[in-house]
């Protein structure tokens, strides 16, 4: 099969889903009325209500939601087979991605603009908030785990990345004060910090910067190299988390969306231009528990490891780009609050999760047609480096050459990962200053909540196991996703909606993620040996996680499922339905 | 006529891909440069008319001196200050 027919599939799967599913469901059911004053125009007060274009709410919708998810979850999918994972990648979007995302914004702008965690409190219960917000913080937690790992053992330990990064980020700083401070043109410092970041990452190529780079990690050792950059992404994530956002977190993220949105565009391009077959020694099916160094002979030194089985391992190993939690918080918090009309919620929500599963059919394109065989895949580490690797094989098709394509595909998923983490370390600041600051006032200090993170984060960062990290990372993502699911039921029932394709995803969803998570918890404490006291903090501390998850999300569903009986039967009963 | 028609499809469609790419690269630091300075004209009001919160921090003269610079953005501030707010909210 050619590449390209994997995007035209994909294209169907736009077609039919948002064009008549996602349309029927909003036509017949949602039934926006456009006359109706959004949250955005009836409290607008330019800070947290104020109306957007819809163009302009979809590329912001789609910028918040695609970070690294959709782009290491299909690569590490195609383990079990690029078949499997494009399956559930298309059907994933097709059924549920869209239906969490677009019911989000509507929950949210019916209800006047109110956050998940103040719905679950006034649909679910009291104490629904109060776990929900403990759920969050796990999450939080492993998504440091599962990007930083990434950063600090994958990507910025290759002697060709670091000096793009720190380029890339003394620009962004740049970026920040021609544009706050010196008033300058947006264009002008546009083209000035982003050209300087293309030099600045083909610096790193340059061989006497890659043998300097080289010769830190020679003298650290390993895993001494690994855990110094990952120390280095811990620090960059310290001043994201500490400094004004306008300083730090935002212009770099502005000269960072840049390098990634060109990175995609010649991704595409270069895809398009070669138009591949899909590779013979790159199966469709490997086998039931991913076990890719079972289906290829691994190179020396490659330990990939089984993922567990099929189900429900896969559904969590792709979260971003089929259905994930966190775009649920951004709908519902970020999106439903500058909503002009009720009727641009499909587009921004749908349309922006539609457009997210094309750019995961991508990175798993990059993974199969990029490596062209399994072995080669084993090679490049079966994670972030598959996509690098696959990305300068893309842009090799348009005349960009391998040697550079590399670390630009590495500083890429760099910048993608560390926008996010930052901002995570910023929000479990926040967090932690809510849940303890009446009782421990010095938390409430940013340096040493940003300091309390940035430990719990190195803690997992450096004794967890990065495959069971990345499914817990997943499983608790979908969780969240389930339980946006229940609330949305809760509300269609309260209102006296068809519930059933909003419910049906969340039993799915529900019982998948648990299943995962009990699993992960399990094989984690199983493989706990105090013979290797890092390997065992990480394993007690990851089952540990999978544990609180689990049990939390069995209360929030439990007290969901109640309050859902409790709506219907008000309703059968004649009783109006709703508070 | 026809040419004309084709003109301005392209035009929107090019007006939509900018928006886009705005919404993507900037909307998001011009929505915190208004949040900056919404926040700040806030916590002025906050000093300056805490009383209709119940908080009294300036003598009511100055308050009723600054009083029609005020009025414009009081019902928002109110409504800001009194809102629910959690953790999710630090998302938005």
């Amino acid at each position: 099969m050619n590449a390209i027919l994997t995007l035209v599939l994909a294209g169907v799967a736009i077609g039919l889903g948002y064009g008549v599913y996602a349309k029927s469901i909003d036509r017949k059911i949602i039934q926006p009325d456009n006359s109706r004053t959004t949250p955005a125009r009836m409290y607008m007060d330019g800070v947290d209500f104020t109306p957007a274009n819809r163009n302009v709410l979809f590329g912001y919708q789609f910028k918040s939601i695609a970070a690294l998810g959709p782009i290491v979850g299909p690569i590490v999918a195609v383990r079990y087979g690029w078949l499997p994972a494009l399956l559930w990648i298309l059907l994933g979007t097709f059924f549920i991605g869209w239906v969490q995302d677009y019911s989000s914004i509507i929950v949210g702008v019916r209800e006047e603009g109110q956050t998940f965690g103040a719905l679950s409190y006034r649909l679910i219960s009291p104490r629904a908030r109060g776990i929900l917000l403990v759920f969050i913080y796990c999450y939080l937690w492993l998504i440091m785990g599962a990007f930083g790992k990434i950063v600090g053992y994958d990507l910025m330990s290759k002697p060709s990345v670091p000096l793009g990064v720190i380029l890339v980020i003394l620009l962004g700083l740049l970026a920040g004060q021609m544009t706050y401070k010196w008033k300058q043109d947006i264009i002008l410092t546009t083209v000035v910090t982003v050209v300087g970041a293309f030099i600045g990452i083909w610096l790193g190529t340059l061989q006497g910067v890659q043998n300097l780079f080289s010769g830190i990690n020679t003298a650290l050792g390993d895993p001494g190299y690994k855990i110094f950059w990952s120390v280095v992404t811990l620090v960059i994530c310290y001043f994201g988390a500490v400094l004004p956002i306008w300083r730090w977190a935002q212009p770099i993220n502005y000269v960072a969306f840049w390098i990634v949105f060109l990175g995609i565009l010649g991704g595409v391009i270069g895809l398009i231009v070669w138009h591949p077959s899909y590779p013979a020694e790159f199966p469709a099916f490997t086998n039931w528990d991913g076990d890719i160094c079972a289906a290829t002979t691994c190179p020396e030194g490659v330990t990939l490891g089984a993922l567990g089985p099929l189900w429900p391992i896969l559904f969590v190993t792709i979260a971003c780009g089929a259905i994930s939690g966190w775009h649920s918080l951004v709908s519902s918090s970020g999106t439903a609050r500058q909503l002009e009309r009720e009727g641009d919620a499909l587009f921004v929500g749908g349309g922006a999760m539609f457009l997210e599963m094309f750019l995961a059919v991508l990175s798993l394109l990059a993974a199969v047609v990029g490596a062209g065989s399994l072995a080669q895949y084993a090679e490049w580490g079966g994670k972030a480096g598959v996509f690098s690797n696959g990305l300068a094989v893309f842009l090799s098709h348009i005349g960009v050459p391998e040697s550079f394509g590399r670390p630009y595909g590495a500083v890429f998923l760099t910048l993608m990962a560390l926008t996010i983490m930052y901002l995570v370390v910023r929000f479990m600041r926040v967090a932690s200053a809510e849940f303890l600051g009446d009782r421990i006032p010095v938390i409430r200090n940013i340096h040493v909540g940003s300091l309390i993170a940035l430990i719990l984060s190195g803690i997992l960062i450096w004794t967890g196991f990065w495959t069971r990290i990345w499914v817990l990372f997943g499983g608790s993502n979908q969780l969240m996703a389930s339980l946006a699911l229940l609330i949305i039921t809760l509300w269609l029932a309260s209102k006296g909606k068809n519930y059933w394709w909003s419910f049906i995803p969340f039993i799915f969803m529900f019982l998948t993620t648990i299943a995962a998570l009990a699993r992960t918890g399990y094989k984690s404490f199983e493989a706990v040996d105090f013979a290797d006291v890092s390997g065992a903090i990480g394993n007690i501390i990851a089952g540990v996680l999978a544990v609180v998850l689990i049990i939390c999300a069995f209360i929030l569903a439990v007290d969901g499922i109640r309050a859902i009986i409790r709506v219907t039967r008000k309703e059968e009963a004649g009783a109006p339905a709703g508070k | 006529m026809a040419e004309r028609a084709s003109k301005g499809k392209l035009r929107s469609l090019l007006d939509s891909v900018k928006s886009v790419l705005y919404g993507m690269a900037g909307h998001d630091m011009a929505r915190f440069a208004l949040k900056t300075r919404g926040s700040m004209e806030h916590l002025f009001i906050l000093i300056t008319m805490g009383d209709l919160l119940g908080i009294p921090i300036l003598p009511p003269y100055y308050s009723l001196r600054l009083l029609p610079y005020v009025v414009p953005q009081i019902s928002t501030w109110k409504r800001r200050m009194l809102r629910e707010r959690d953790l999710t909210d630090a998302l938005a």
